[in-house]
C-alpha cells in the first residue's frame, strides 16, 4: 500500500552511494542560504515584507496584471493572455510560425514545462534549443528536470562527457583558431562547461527567436525581469530579434520597490548567492526587434479561490523549501509524479489534479523545515497536513492506515480496553524476531522493531505517585 | 469574452479576503560605513571580476590593453575609448560574438552584492553579453550599499529606459555549476570581467 513516492525512493535509496551525494549536494546548498540569511540583520524583515507584497499582489492581481499589460503595451510590446496551456501552447507557436522561425533558443522556464511547450513545438517541427545548460544536458539526454533551480545535479560528469562526445559537441572545437585540447580528465566540468559554451553560442547565433520566462512582472513600469547566472536569457535576447515572454500571472509585483526586496531574496535563498550574475529588465522590443508576453493562468485563478491553499501563489520558484527538506534530499525529484518536487511541488501538484498526484503527499516528515526557509513564508507543510486529511474524501487514503486509525479510535475511546492492551503488549517482545522484523510490520521498516518497556507510564506515573505519598 | 476578460474576472470573483501593501519604509537595509570597500571586495571574491582602480591622469586605454595583452579585438561606443568594433554600427549583431573585450559603462555599484546597474547605451546589447571579456567603467561615487538604495535611484531618474527600453544588473562574469555544482566562469556570456572604478 506504499504511494509510488515511497516505492521510487525505496529503490533510489539501494545506490547509497548516489543518495548520499544527493543528500550531501543539496544540504550544502540549504547552508550556503543559511550564510546568506546570518549576514543579514533584516532577513525576517525582508521575509514579512515579501510575504506581504505578495498577499497583497495576489489579492489584487486582476488591477496589477490590467496597469503591468497596459503599461507593456505602452512601450510597444503586444501582451497576449491565456487561459490554459493548449491556449498558450497555440499562441506561441503562432508567433514562431508567423515569423517563419526554424529554430528558437530558450532560458529555463517551469512555465513552459508545466505546458508541455517544448513537446508541441517540436511536433510542429520547430528546433526548440535549451540554452541554461543543466537543462540542455537534461533535453540532450532526454531527462525531465530533477530540481526547478538545478535541474541536472543528479546527472555525474561521465554521463554528462559521455553525452557531449556521442550528440557530436567536440566538434566545435576542431573548429576554433585555437583549438582547446581535451584534458587529462575528458570529463572535467570545466572543460565541458567549454564544450557547451561553443555549442550553445553557435545556437544563438543560429536562432530566429529567443523565449524567456519571467521571475517577475513590474506593474509600475511594465518590466519583465529575468534572473540567470549563465546569461543564457540575454545571450537568448540578444541576438536573435524577436523575444517572447511566457509568464505565469503570480509573477507580478508592484513596483521597483517591491522588485528590490524580491532581488535580495531570490538568490540567497535558491542558491546561497548575494545576487544571481544578471539581473536583466526588459521594458520593451529591441531596435528593430518584436517583443511578446504571454500571461498564462493555466489553474491559477482557481487557486485563488482555495481559502487553504491559495498561498501557494506567493511562491517565486526559488526552491530553497527542496534543498532543506530531508525527504527530498533522500528521495530525488524523479521519486515524485507532479514535475516540480518538494514541498512546494506536492502542494502544486495537488492543486493541479489532487487524484492524479496524491502520491506526493507522503513525502513529508511534517518537520516543517520548508516553512522556515520559505522567502515568502508560504506554510507549506501545514498544507501538506490539510492534504493529507483529504484523502479520504479523494478515495486516495492508505487502507492499513485507515483500518489502524479505526482501531486507535476503539482502543483510544475504551479506557479498560487500553489499559489490558498495554499490560499485555510486553509479550510481543518475546514473538520471534524473524515474525516482528518481518516486511509484513511496517513498523519495522529501515529499523528494527521497539521493545516494549516491561512498565507503562502509566504504572510508571502511579507508582511515583503512591512513593510521594508515603514519604 | 476573450481570454483576457476571462482571466479577470476569475480573478476579481475568486478573490476573497484582500490585504494592504506593507509600509516598506521601515525595512532597512544593510549599509557599510565604507560601501566602496565593500563593492571592491565582493567584486574581487564572490563576483569573481577583476577590478582596476583609475586615477587622475591614468591612461584608460592604456589600461585596458594592459589588462588583456592577447585581445585582438576591442568594442566600444564609449567617446574616447578605442576600438575596433562600435555596438551602435555594427551590420550583423553576431559580429558581436567575436569581440575580445567589449567596453561598457556601469552606472550604479552595489556594495552588498557586486552587481553594477548598465542601463543599455548602445543599439546592440549583444556586447554586454556576447563578449569574451568585459570591461565596465564606473565611478566611485556611484556606488551604493544595497539594492533598496539601487532601485530608489532607478526609479527616481527619468534617464535609464528612455533611448532603449533594457537595463541589466551584472555581478562578474557568467558563471554556472550545473555540472556537478563545480563553479566554472564562462558559462554562456562573457568569461571574464574587469571592473575600472573611476575617481
Amino acid at each position: 500500500m506504499s504511494t509510488i513516492h515511497a516505492k521510487r525512493a525505496e529503490e533510489y535509496l539501494h545506490d547509497e552511494a548516489v543518495a548520499l551525494r544527493h543528500d550531501a549536494t543539496f544540504f550544502g546548498v540549504r547552508q550556503k542560504r543559511d550564510r546568506m540569511a546570518q549576514a543579514l540583520p533584516e532577513w525576517e524583515q525582508l521575509r514579512d515584507a515579501a510575504s506581504q507584497i505578495k498577499k497583497h499582489t495576489v489579492t489584487h492581481l486582476a488591477d496589477y496584471l490590467e496597469q503591468f499589460a497596459a503599461n507593456a503595451e505602452g512601450h510597444g510590446v503586444h501582451v497576449h493572455w491565456a487561459q490554459d496551456a493548449d491556449e498558450y501552447n497555440a499562441i506561441v507557436y503562432d508567433i514562431l510560425s508567423s515569423h517563419n522561425v526554424k529554430k528558437v533558443v530558450k532560458s529555463k522556464s517551469m512555465l513552459t514545462e508545466e505546458c508541455h511547450l517544448n513537446e508541441h513545438l517540436e511536433a510542429k517541427g520547430i528546433d526548440v534549443v535549451e540554452t541554461d545548460l543543466g537543462e540542455r544536458i537534461l533535453q540532450l539526454m532526454k531527462l525531465a528536470p530533477s530540481h526547478i533551480v538545478m535541474p541536472a545535479l543528479h546527472v555525474h560528469r561521465e554521463e554528462i562527457g559521455d553525452c557531449f562526445r556521442e550528440k557530436g559537441l567536440m566538434e566545435n572545437l576542431k573548429s576554433q583558431d585555437n583549438p582547446t585540447q581535451v584534458p587529462s580528465d575528458p570529463n572535467d566540468p570545466t572543460f565541458l562547461t567549454f564544450v557547451a559554451r561553443l555549442h550553445l553560442r553557435e545556437q544563438f547565433a543560429q536562432a530566429d527567436a529567443g523565449m524567456t520566462g519571467a521571475n517577475f512582472g513590474v506593474a509600475e513600469t511594465g518590466d519583465v525581469v529575468v534572473c540567470t547566472n549563465e546569461g543564457n536569457a540575454d545571450m537568448s535576447t540578444s541576438i536573435p530579434r524577436l523575444h517572447i515572454v511566457s509568464m505565469g500571472i503570480e509573477k507580478l509585483i508592484p513596483d521597483l520597490r517591491s522588485l528590490a526586496v524580491f532581488q535580495r531574496l531570490l538568490a540567497r535563498c535558491g542558491t546561497g548567492q548575494e545576487t544571481t550574475v544578471y539581473t536583466s529588465h526588459f521594458r520593451g522590443p529591441r531596435p528593430g526587434g518584436e517583443m511578446h508576453i504571454v500571461l498564462v493562468d493555466n489553474g491559477r485563478s482557481s487557486i485563488l479561490a482555495d481559502p487553504e491553499h491559495w498561498q501557494t501563489l506567493k511562491c517565486m520558484r526559488c526552491g530553497a523549501c527542496m534543498n532543506t527538506c530531508p525527504v527530498y534530499r533522500r528521495s530525488a525529484g524523479y521519486s515524485y509524479t507532479y514535475f516540480i518536487p518538494g514541498p512546494i511541488g506536492i502542494n502544486l501538484g495537488m492543486l493541479r489534479d489532487a487524484k492524479r498526484y496524491a502520491d506526493n503527499v507522503s513525502a513529508c516528515s511534517l518537520c516543517m523545515s520548508c516553512d522556515n526557509v520559505c522567502p515568502v513564508q508560504v506554510d507549506l507543510s501545514t498544507q501538506i497536513y490539510r492534504w493529507r486529511q483529504r484523502l479520504d474524501g479523494l478515495g486516495r487514503a492508505n487502507a492499513m492506515k485507515k483500518l489502524m486509525s479505526r482501531g486507535m479510535t476503539i482502543l483510544f475511546n475504551h479506557p479498560a480496553l487500553y489499559t489490558t492492551t498495554l499490560r499485555f503488549s510486553p509479550a510481543a517482545n518475546w514473538l520471534p524476531s524473524a515474525l516482528m522484523n518481518s516486511a509484513l510490520n511496517p513498523w519495522a521498516r529501515g529499523h528494527l522493531m521497539m521493545k516494549f518497556p516491561k512498565k507503562s507510564f502509566h504504572q510508571l506515573w502511579k507508582e511515583l505517585e503512591k512513593e510521594s505519598r508515603n514519604q | 469574452m476573450n481570454s483576457k476578460e476571462k482571466i479577470l474576472s476569475a480573478l476579481r470573483r475568486n478573490t476573497r479576503e484582500t490585504y494592504e501593501m506593507p509600509d516598506l519604509g521601515a525595512l532597512q537595509g544593510i549599509t557599510f560605513d565604507d560601501p566602496v570597500a565593500q563593492f571592491v571586495q565582493k567584486t574581487t571574491t564572490t563576483a569573481g571580476a577583476r577590478l582596476v582602480e583609475v586615477h587622475d591622469g591614468d591612461d584608460l586605454n592604456a589600461l585596458i590593453r594592459q589588462a588583456y595583452p592577447e585581445a585582438h579585438i576591442f568594442a566600444s561606443n564609449i567617446p574616447g575609448i578605442q576600438a575596433d568594433m562600435n555596438p551602435d554600427t555594427v551590420g550583423d549583431v553576431r559580429e558581436l560574438m567575436r569581440v575580445d573585450v567589449g567596453i561598457i559603462e556601469g552606472r550604479i555599484g552595489v556594495a552588498e552584492n557586486a552587481c553594477i546597474w548598465i542601463p543599455q547605451a548602445m543599439r546592440e546589447k549583444a556586447i554586454c553579453f556576447a563578449s569574451e571579456c568585459l570591461v565596465i567603467l564606473l565611478r566611485r561615487s556611484q556606488i551604493v550599499s544595497n539594492m533598496h538604495e539601487a532601485y530608489a535611484l532607478i526609479q527616481q531618474s527619468d534617464e535609464y529606459f528612455r533611448q532603449y527600453p533594457f537595463g541589466t544588473f551584472i555581478s562578474g562574469p557568467s558563471k554556472t555549476a550545473d555540472i556537478e555544482s563545480a563553479l566554472v566562469y564562462g558559462a554562456q556570456a562573457a568569461r571574464g570581467v574587469t571592473v575600472c572604478l573611476i575617481d
